[in-house]
């Protein structure tokens, strides 16, 4: 039979619930899952009544005027990249997927789908299967990027719905194995990679030892838990774990301007997985250890390594979840960047940056986090060719691993195939660097030039302005 | 103006008017018993400029790139929108000012405006019809509201001439179209306009509170957030 684009929805949608890393979970007795904090999935049949009572729980106004908001127009059609590749599958529209609990809302708690439900299309989920339904939906088939809230003349954030279900979905343990297993590690370590202490010292002194060998001095240093710091630097824990170059090169900028600065022992890592699985609780405990370190060691501000959800989660939505107002500034370290440059605290050649540089703008940042014009300052101050993507800033199309789903195997084939878009789009700037501030998206957009051959090497901001350095 | 059709201008207006008053402040009231938002993050622009650029959205076809790329559409909502206006205000004119109808050229531009409108909802409606993603999530209610909608307009052209001698027929259509939408609005989607301006305006703070909205336009400063070390 051919396989039409139609049949692709359904193949995501009906994808089986897979509790295996939550069992091994529970035998480990994971502090997290023994404690309650992350939950495992029950079979006992109430699942359904536990999401509608949640459901009324959580809704909140912003959320409820999302659900009662949309007219079915659906222009978000065309803002969103699952459905501009799959154009003939009804399923893969923003529209359909935000109904899937649109529908249960108005079926719980609208007055209309109370009454008269069939009409406006009111239904509750059966059971399970209906449940992990909405899973795959949730996780499965949408990046969050919040393209389409963009693009909605209502002003509905479907984004913001579909993270709701998620972390309904999250405490029921009807979630990915990825979602589960990288929650679990942010819980019980404090960081979503499971970095320990020691590796995460350690690994902080080899770079500080490379950046000493590399400026021959042995003034260079990675203050730890210092005191009265102009700035406390909080970063990805992928730095640690896979790319300790951008740490290298931060350690080396930052010495070369003059700062004053510390990392903490605890409440170190800028990324937040809550703001992925729709959890609150594990997104303010996570935001909370680094407000709590900086408050503890009074920094004078929190810097943000180049990480996309890091920045949005600890700059903006950390304080929602963690209800508590910000008191201490804080700023992503590409805006740091900006002003030393033009300060005139770091000297650059561009020309050492020679090859074609277009900028890739994070979702989280661009779009809800309101930062675009300082990393662009920034790269025409170290490069010498740079070149705008089309489209770019707040309606840049999402590098496709964005809300998580690098961390979900399941979904990569259907992923991959929806970045085609991205990869027309990167390919037409004719440039040889993509640029982005945003390690998630380093690996987003890594697997969409491997996956569709393009010439390009995805490199960071910091990357860039340490190469063009002036020592 | 026969008896039945002074009833149906008046007291039914009326009434089914006041029915919709309070289903709407239900309605209201119901929104607002949610638990409110707000950004806790110091400020990096403005709430305010950033609600009005929320609000203003409607007028600015520019701003979004769905409607930036299909100008036709935008032009079939605004005509769509104002005949709603039009058709409303007709509504009111015809028993409460009916001396402004004795004007041909008023008469003329409500028609023009109210018959673009129908025009305008029967795209619509083939869109809503022909296009099988907005199949997909079209309800009874989608269909039932654009439906009547291009009645009521179509009435509406007919009876805003409003020469009861002539014929009752179509201002006795319009009135009944407009007693049962003051009845079923509230239920329906078509009340999303009661919710517009709150949906935009707490999207629009959010954004301008971080400094999202009004964007900044490429080459232009932008200001420098708070709580940045001067």
């Amino acid at each position: 039979m051919r396989r039409t684009s139609e049949s692709r929805s359904r193949q995501i949608l009906d994808l089986p619930l897979d509790v295996r890393t939550q069992e091994k979970a529970k035998a480990d007795k994971a502090p997290c899952v023994e404690e309650g904090r992350l939950a495992t999935y029950r079979p006992d049949g109430r699942n359904v009544q536990r999401f509608l009572a949640l459901l009324s729980k959580r809704m909140n106004r912003r959320l409820a005027l999302s659900m009662t908001g949309c007219v079915h127009c659906g222009l978000c059609a065309d803002s969103c990249h699952y459905a501009l590749v799959f154009p003939d599958d009804p399923q893969m529209t923003p529209v359909a997927k935000a109904d899937r609990i649109r529908k249960i809302f108005k079926r719980h708690m609208d007055w209309t789908g109370r009454i008269a439900p069939w009409w406006v299309g009111a239904k509750r989920p059966s059971d399970d299967a209906d449940l992990n339904e909405l899973k795959n939906v949730a996780f499965g088939l949408c990046s969050a990027c919040r393209r389409c809230t963009f693009n909605c003349p209502m002003g509905v954030d479907t984004a913001g719905l579909i993270r709701f279900t998620r972390g309904l979905l999250t405490s029921l343990g009807i979630v990915p194995e990825g979602i589960f297993n990288v929650s679990r590690d942010q819980w019980d370590t404090g960081n979503q990679m499971g970095v320990s202490e020691a590796d995460y010292l350690e690994t902080l002194a080899w770079m500080r030892d490379e950046v000493r060998t590399e400026l021959g001095t042995d003034a260079v240093d990675i203050p730890i838990d210092k005191d009265g710091c102009d700035f406390l630097y909080v970063i990805n824990p992928r730095e640690i774990k896979f790319d300790p170059r951008s740490i290298g090169q931060a350690v080396k900028i930052f010495h070369l301007a003059g700062e004053s600065w510390t990392m903490p022992r605890w409440g170190w890592d800028n990324t937040n997985f809550g703001l992925f699985s729709g959890d609150d609780a594990l997104g303010a405990f996570v935001a909370d250890n680094v407000y709590e370190a900086a408050a503890r060691l009074k920094a004078k501000r929190i810097v943000i390594s180049e990480c996309g959800h890091g920045f949005r989660s600890t700059r903006w939505e950390g304080y929602g979840w963690a209800g508590r107002d910000q008191d201490v500034p804080s700023e992503s370290v590409v805006v740091s960047l900006e002003r030393w440059l033009r300060e005139g605290r770091l000297r650059v050649d561009p020309s050492r940056n020679a090859l074609p540089v277009t900028f890739h703008d994070s979702c989280n940042i661009a779009r809800s986090g309101g930062l675009t014009e300082e990393p662009r300052r920034v790269l025409q101050r170290v490069c010498s060719d740079f070149r705008e993507m089309t489209p770019n800033r707040t309606e840049n199309y999402c590098c496709t691993g964005g809300g998580g789903l690098l961390s979900m195997a399941e979904y990569r084939p259907i992923r991959l195939e929806a970045a085609s878009i991205k990869a027309r789009q990167l390919e037409a700037t004719g440039a040889k660097l993509v640029c982005t501030m945003c390690h998630n998206c380093i690996d987003g957009l890594n697997d969409v030039i491997k996956h569709y051959n393009l010439d390009l090497k995805v490199v960071q901001v910091l990357e860039l302005v340490d190469k063009a350095l002036l020592v | 103006m026969s008896p039945f059709l002074n009833v149906l201008e008046n007291q039914v207006q009326l009434i089914c008017l006041a029915f919709m008053a309070v289903v709407y402040v239900l309605r209201l009231a119901w929104i607002l018993h949610f638990r409110p938002v707000r950004e806790r993050g110091l400020a990096q622009g403005d709430a305010g400029r950033g609600a009005g650029y929320a609000l203003a959205g409607v007028a600015l076809p520019g701003a979004m790139e769905s409607i930036r790329r299909k100008p036709i559409f935008y032009a079939q909502f605004l005509l769509f929108h104002l005949g709603v206006v039009a058709a409303i205000t007709a509504t009111f004119i015809i028993p409460y000012a009916p001396g402004l109808f004795e004007k041909r050229l008023i008469v003329l531009a409500f028609q023009i405006v109210i018959g673009a409108a129908c025009l305008a909802g029967i795209l619509r409606l083939v869109r809503r019809l022909s296009d099988r993603r907005l199949r997909a999530v079209s309800r009874p209610d989608d269909y039932l509201s654009i439906l009547m909608m291009i009645l009521f307009f179509g009435a509406g052209v007919l009876a805003v001439p409003n020469h009861p001698r002539d014929g009752e027929t179509a201002l006795i259509a319009f009135f009944i179209l407009t007693a049962f939408f003051l009845v079923y609005v509230p239920f329906s989607k078509i009340c999303h306009y009661l919710y517009y301006p709150f949906i935009r305006f707490d999207l629009g703070r959010s954004l301008g509170h971080r400094g999202v909205w009004p964007p900044v336009r490429p080459g232009r400063e932008c200001a420098p957030p708070a709580g940045r070390p001067s």
